[in-house]
């Protein structure tokens, strides 16, 4: 991360004013390796100039300048690009109940991506009192669920329902394809056969979100209520408790919960296993709550093994089999990445990241029209300065 | 001889309000150039680097484009060393966490001033995504501000 401005490096831009780091704690998760728990520290205005000397003509950079506006919550972002013109062109990571209003916007447009993240349950293989020890009660939670209605009722549409931990965007196809074991389905009949034979519960369920998906976390509550006559406690954990949530499962401690729902992220889509399935599953993963899976580890050596691209997704596609087979997470959703955009903003989403090298302004949009001052036009249409 | 479509001049400000909490990483994706990047799709491809072959199982070598940092200055294989070499002084250098380690006991052979060889203490089919999180800096970086360490800070967590 970078501390303080300067010409550093060779990227489309470079930094000008102020700074976005994390200060971080380490949490040991296996032997040497860790993860880092984070706390963001940014300056409220963060500048960025295009880069002269930047090498690809072809991508950008196409804007003279970005200022990142960090004096603003989310919710007054929103206002500001939906109601107005020139105090905020892009809004990221739109919760999917706003999508909506973006679209109805007459300044703001929906952009979205297939982003390469999942929205999935952390499963205490631990937990006393419920059999999730039990790959075939692991495997019942996620035949109770009813993936499509998810989507619909919780992200309006803007998610894809998820079969094991590779996110359906069109560079992983080739993952999920060849000898792919189908998803989960809708069984309501198989969960519970497959609940029961496991032994049942001896208590309520534990089901606990991250702040953001706790309508996911409602609906998810509601299938499993209906599909396994279970009582189930839902509990959402802000900001301070995440981090400590997170701190618990990277050290292997009881968070006081059954099931956590998280999202999490890949840097790429070439081998999602890297950052999906390691995190959840893996020796080393920040978020395993259970023992060590030898077959997963042994499956893992052999996807590092590899220097063929071929011959890597071969073995990704074998461990996203194996974790779908144990059920070693609950499989949920996709969730589509959302941005309300200036409509005079030409942005174009990243799957994994946000990268504005080839973002552009049409010669309608405010800083082209405008140099000294900056306009602000209110829903009546009308401008102010 | 294939015509370069010249791109028109940076024009225009936008304002961004991203309350990711990757928004740390955003910034030096925009900013910092590695080996790699990611493409729109999410597929890794050559960034600094211009291409890359395998030699063997445990080598692998990067070719460079001539390319200048944002100061000036030059930036060839060597600058690859250097932040190869600065990464592998601490154990725990990402703060995702240590899956992006390269091997510490990999090192960088520089053959000329574009092309580097990576020697891999074993195999690793996952480098080059590595690489994505190998940030290649100016000397004055490395000089003045470091991942924190040239300022007395540790590069633990920082990079």
């Amino acid at each position: 991360m970078i501390d303080a401005p300067g010409p550093w490096a060779s990227g489309a831009f470079v930094l000008v004013e102020g700074r976005s780091v994390v200060h971080t704690e380490r949490v040991a998760t296996d032997g040497e390796d860790c993860t880092w728990l984070q706390t963001e520290d940014r300056s409220p205005t963060v500048r960025l100039r295009a880069n002269p000397h930047y090498w690809d003509r072809r991508r950008g950079p196409r804007l003279a300048e970005v200022e990142f506006r960090n004096d603003l919550s989310p919710a007054e972002a929103l206002d500001l690009v939906c109601d107005g013109v020139g105090e905020v062109d892009l809004v990221t990571e739109v919760p999917a109940t706003a999508a909506r209003r973006v679209q109805r916007s007459r300044h703001a447009k929906l952009v979205t991506v297939a982003a390469v993240r999942v929205l999935a349950g952390v499963i205490d293989r631990e937990a006393d009192g419920l059999p999730l020890h039990d790959r075939r009660a692991r495997r019942a939670l996620n035949l109770a669920l009813d993936r499509a209605a998810l989507v619909r009722e919780a992200f309006d549409g803007h998610a894809a329902p998820l079969h094991g931990l590779t996110p359906p965007t069109p560079l992983t196809a080739l993952h999920r394809f060849p000898g792919r074991l189908r998803g989960y389905p809708y069984d309501r009949a198989t969960a519970r056969r497959l609940w029961a034979s496991a032994g049942g519960a001896a208590r309520p369920l534990r089901l606990a979100a991250f702040e953001g998906w706790a309508a996911a976390a409602q609906v998810v509550a509601a299938q499993l209520r209906e599909s396994l006559d279970l009582v189930v406690e839902v509990s959402v954990l802000d900001h301070e408790q995440q981090y400590e949530a997170r701190r618990r499962l990277a050290e292997r401690s009881s968070g006081g919960w059954d099931v956590l729902l998280l999202d999490h992220g890949s840097q790429s889509a070439d081998v999602p296993p890297v950052e999906l399935h390691r995190a959840f599953v893996g020796r080393s993963g920040e978020f395993r709550a259970g023992p060590v899976d030898a077959r997963f580890e042994q499956l893992f050596a052999r996807l590092r093994a590899q220097t063929s691209q071929l011959r890597q997704v071969l073995a990704a596609n074998r461990i996203d089999r194996h974790v779908t087979r144990e059920a070693s997470a609950l499989f949920l959703v996709a969730p589509r990445s959302l941005y309300a955009v200036n409509r005079h903003v030409r942005f174009l989403p990243y799957a994994t990241s946000l990268e504005l090298a080839d973002t552009s302004v049409r010669r309608r949009h405010w800083s082209r029209r405008r140099r000294s001052r900056r306009p602000v036009e209110d829903d009546s249409g009308r401008t102010t300065a | 001889m294939r015509a370069i479509r010249l791109r028109t001049a940076p024009r225009g400000t936008v304002r961004v309000v991203d309350p990711h909490p990757l928004n740390w990483l955003y910034l030096t994706y925009n900013t910092v150039e590695e080996p790699v990047r990611v493409t729109r799709g999410g597929k890794i491809r050559p960034a600094a680097m211009r291409r890359f072959r395998w030699v063997d199982r445990q080598t692998l070598e990067l070719h460079f484009r001539p390319e200048r940092f944002a100061d000036g200055t030059a930036l060839d294989a060597r600058s690859f060393q250097r932040a190869v070499t600065e990464q592998l002084r601490w154990q725990a250098p990402h703060p995702p966490g240590t899956q992006f380690n390269l091997d510490r006991r990999s090192r960088v052979e520089v053959v000329d001033d574009r092309t580097a060889r990576l020697h891999l203490p074993e195999v690793d089919g996952l480098v080059l995504g590595k690489l994505r999180a190998t940030h290649i800096m100016t000397e004055r970086f490395w000089r003045d501000l470091g991942f924190g360490y040239a300022q007395g800070r540790p590069g633990e967590g920082h990079w």
